[in-house]
């Protein structure tokens, strides 16, 4: 337990800026020494009332939406709009009551395990949780923080080489944040941060690898398949509960009933252009093909020019992130070919992108960058026969069918089903889970 | 005689700015125009980029140029497939899959023209022995009449050049493996003979099994006066091993032993300076075979009369040019020549970066390597195998 690691966040703040490179960052520890700081610094969380940390929250995402404030800045920078909203009271106080057996007061102590029942149950927090958060999406990796913090667990997060700043930015400020209790006591958001440390370690240093491991009590993985693979194969103790977030992809359905006219297929064209625009296609919950049914008035061909306009005018107004440039030159490959054999729509550089040929069919791989394949189906139900277990959610657009077609989708693997432009929306259950039931003990009295 | 001909019967390098310019341009638009009737799915792709096929060419920065991948992804053909005489596999490199090459008789008089012309611009025009660093092509290695390997090609192409050719390498278990006791008889005769040779070899293939094992064994070869090295085929697998054009140079230069200065052994265009060492990596590539750069000795290199370069940026896709005495920004590269005649391969874009040195007689260029960047890898991120077929 002795591999050292980089300290990019700790209880006096953040040492290196959001844009910052992670790997040169100048604090370390080892990684024992900061397992018993958390395991520490969890005590007092332990006694703060969950409503307390609610207050907390909902009072961060008041001051992160407020014009010039840096977080916001920040939040729009990367794209995680959703993030304020998503730590609003009212959207928290229902993601815990969902996770937590539908009273959310199990975290503070034991409750009726159900109305008028003598038998007694709480969740206990689990311990020691140990994020790996994925690069290209570290909004994702500060929800798991979140709902570790909700159910009390010390967290100590792996921040990625890329974007290693935005983590212990978001901590930071975190950490300012102060709620102001209706008995006038004065709640500092330390008392959640100082539960949690940020730190780096290289890809390569396989005894930090395996020290962060063996500490956890839960190990929470995000990224892609080979960062969580890897994961996954390290040594842990016995008992050690596992999350992973991803690898999947996603998609979009949308039935002949909502393309009757051209203002509604707009409309749907919009909030499609929104999701792909939201964590640029790098989440699991990006869309990255969208398939669109024949038979309405607006024809699937039709639909896919209206969604080049809305991504060019989304684009416009919220120029998308660098690609790195085997990226770029892929999206180009594919805009050459849609020339050739179908349509293909796109904005000066490589910006965004929308390919549609009529006999093309299945899910398209990957392509990020605002690239969107539009693909014709006769009907909206051939779809679930192309979902799997690395699917995770589809956006639908399919008027009164919504609920059986989400029964056939969920059914082949898809594991949210939502309406088109709620796609990038953190919501419960997530890849199969309630993420906060997996970070605590079910205890009986 | 069309534009494309009379380019060929030019002398390869420009003496003076500007020459031949406008011949080329006039090739370029022959060779558009062919295409564009001859290839469906090109015409549409030219003309979506909003060109007029008809239109002669008067600006080369704003030809739409056609990413590479194209021909890993559809099958390109500007001629009926009967005229087809060869059909060129490249190796699998960006995409899994290979890029497809269709070659007509056409095509392939042009490209070995153009290159047993820059060759001999580079080697002079008396043909000497090669010694190829490589296990001897084996029955069907080398593929069919029809479809060949770019590899073997490749080193067909060079090979119009020699007198009389020795491998000097056996297959074996985890590749080829330098033929030592060959090598030395083979040296030994050509040395005694004092007739310079050229030694041939692939890039990574020189260095990992000729190289290095000899440099372990501590053993060195004396090449004959006035003979050199030529390598080709990329940096790819050595760049992953961190090994220089230094590393490399000097590690050659240590096992084989070359006695005369370049200027003795290099001829043409890429003499290079007194100080340049007689070894030479030549760059080129599938879709546009024929039309070769090798380089001065330390990375830089010529556009003859039969092609042109253009650097882009990869995500704005502008033209990155050098500013007075500055070269240009890296960039992606784009290559243009009028020379394919039964696949549409005028005006290519690579996933090659590299950047313009300058343009003041004839392009002048580095090339730096296959396109990379950070490994974003999000949760996104599934195995291209588990999203399934892209199309029908």
């Amino acid at each position: 337990m002795s591999a050292r690691v980089t300290v990019l966040f700790d209880p006096r703040g953040a040492h290196i800026p959001p844009d910052g490179d992670a790997a040169a960052g100048r604090e370390s520890a080892t990684v024992e020494e900061l397992v018993s700081a958390l395991r520490h610094a969890q005590e007092p969380l332990r006694g703060v009332p969950l409503d307390d940390l609610l207050g907390l929250l909902d009072a961060a995402a008041q001051e992160w939406i407020r014009p010039g404030h840096p977080v916001a800045a920040v939040i729009a920078e990367i794209g995680a709009g959703f993030l304020p909203l998503w730590l609003r009271r009212a959207n928290l106080e229902r993601v815990c009551d969902a996770a937590l057996r539908g009273n959310r007061a199990a975290a503070d102590g034991f409750v009726p395990i159900s109305p008028g029942s003598p038998r007694l149950h709480r969740a206990q927090p689990r311990g020691l949780l140990v994020h790996w958060v994925a690069g290209n999406v570290p909004v994702l990796g500060m929800i798991s923080v979140v709902q570790g913090l909700l159910s009390k667990n010390a967290n100590l997060i792996k921040v990625s080489h890329q974007q290693g700043g935005v983590f212990p930015f978001f901590l930071e400020a975190l950490s300012r944040v102060q709620y102001l209790r209706s008995d006038g006591a004065t709640i500092q958001g330390s008392i959640l941060t100082d539960a949690v440390r940020a730190v780096y370690a290289s890809r390569e240093d396989a005894a930090a690898a395996r020290a962060l491991s063996l500490a956890a009590d839960v190990r929470i993985a995000w990224g892609g398949r080979e960062a969580v693979e890897s994961i996954m194969n390290l040594p842990r103790r016995f008992g050690t509960e596992d999350i992973v977030f991803g690898p999947k992809t996603s998609l979009a359905v949308i039935g002949a009933e909502s393309l009757g006219e051209e203002a509604a297929a707009r409309r749907v064209a919009r909030r499609a252009a929104q999701d792909a625009a939201a964590l640029d296609q790098r989440g699991c919950n990006s869309p990255h093909t969208l398939f669109v049914e024949r038979g309405g008035a607006v024809p699937p061909a039709r639909f896919a020019a209206l969604l080049s306009e809305e991504l060019a005018a989304l684009s416009q107004r919220l120029p998308p992130p660098a690609l790195n440039v085997p990226e770029a030159y892929r999206i180009l490959g594919w805009r050459a070919e849609y020339d050739m054999r179908g349509e293909a729509w796109y904005g000066e550089g490589v910006t965004w992108s929308v390919f549609y040929a009529e006999d093309d069919h299945g899910l398209a791989a990957p392509c990020y960058g605002r690239t969107l394949f539009v693909r014709p189906v006769d009907d909206v139900f051939q779809v679930p026969l192309l979902c799997s277990i690395h699917t995770q959610t589809a956006g639908v657009a399919v008027g009164e069918r919504r609920l059986a077609l989400a029964e056939a989708l969920t059914a082949r693997g898809i594991e949210r089903c939502t309406e088109i432009g709620a796609m990038s929306v953190y919501d419960n259950p997530w890849d199969g889970m309630y993420p906060i039931d997996r970070m605590v003990r079910w205890v009986g009295a | 005689m069309s534009a494309i001909d009379e380019l060929l019967k030019i002398p390869p390098y420009r003496t003076s700015p500007g020459q031949h310019d406008e011949l080329f341009r006039r090739a370029v638009s022959e060779s558009i125009r062919h295409h564009c009737a001859g290839c469906p799915p090109f015409a549409r792709w030219y003309r979506r980029q909003g060109a007029d096929p008809q239109a002669p060419v008067e600006d080369l920065a704003r030809l739409p140029f056609l990413p590479v991948t194209a021909f890993k992804r559809m099958r390109l053909e500007s001629v009926e497939s009967g005229a087809v005489v060869r059909l060129l596999k490249s190796s699998a490199t960006s995409l899994q899959t290979p890029s497809s090459v269709a070659l007509d008789a056409i095509t392939r008089d042009r490209q070995m023209r153009a290159l047993a012309i820059l060759m001999c611009d580079l080697i002079g025009t008396r043909r000497r022995p090669f010694i190829v660093l490589d296990a001897p092509p084996q029955g069907n290695a080398a593929g069919s009449d029809v479809e060949l390997s770019a590899r073997a090609a490749g080193m067909r192409g060079y090979l119009m050049m020699a007198t009389e050719t020795h491998y000097v390498m056996q297959p074996g278990r985890d590749g080829p493996v330098l033929d030592i006791p060959r090598l030395r008889e083979v040296l030994r005769e050509l040395v005694t003979r004092q007739v310079p040779v050229c030694l041939l070899a692939y890039t990574y293939m020189l260095f990992r099994h000729a190289v290095e094992p000899l440099e372990r064994e501590r053993l060195r070869f004396e090449l004959p006066a006035g003979s050199f090295v030529l390598h080709f085929g990329g940096w790819k697998r050595l760049e992953a091993q961190a090994v220089s054009r230094d590393r490399f140079n000097a590690g050659v230069a240590r096992v084989f032993t070359m006695n005369g200065a370049p200027q003795a052994t290099i001829h043409g265009a890429m003499q290079g300076t007194t100080h340049a060492p007689p070894i030479r990596d030549i760059y080129g590539f599938t879709e546009q075979l024929g039309v070769i750069y090798p380089d001065d000795g330390f990375g830089v290199r010529l556009t003859p009369v039969y092609s042109e370069v253009i650097v882009r940026d990869p995500f704005t896709l502008r033209p990155l040019e050098p500013r007075g005495c500055a070269p240009g920004a890296p960039g992606l590269l784009q290559f243009i020549t009028p020379l394919p005649h039964s696949y549409p391969g005028v005006s290519l874009l690579l996933d090659d970066v590299g950047r313009i040195i300058s343009r003041d007689v004839g392009t002048r260029f580095e090339v730096q390597g296959r396109a990379r960047g950070a490994e974003i890898r999000g949760c996104g991120d599934t195995l291209p195998e588990r999203v399934y077929e892209v199309r029908s």
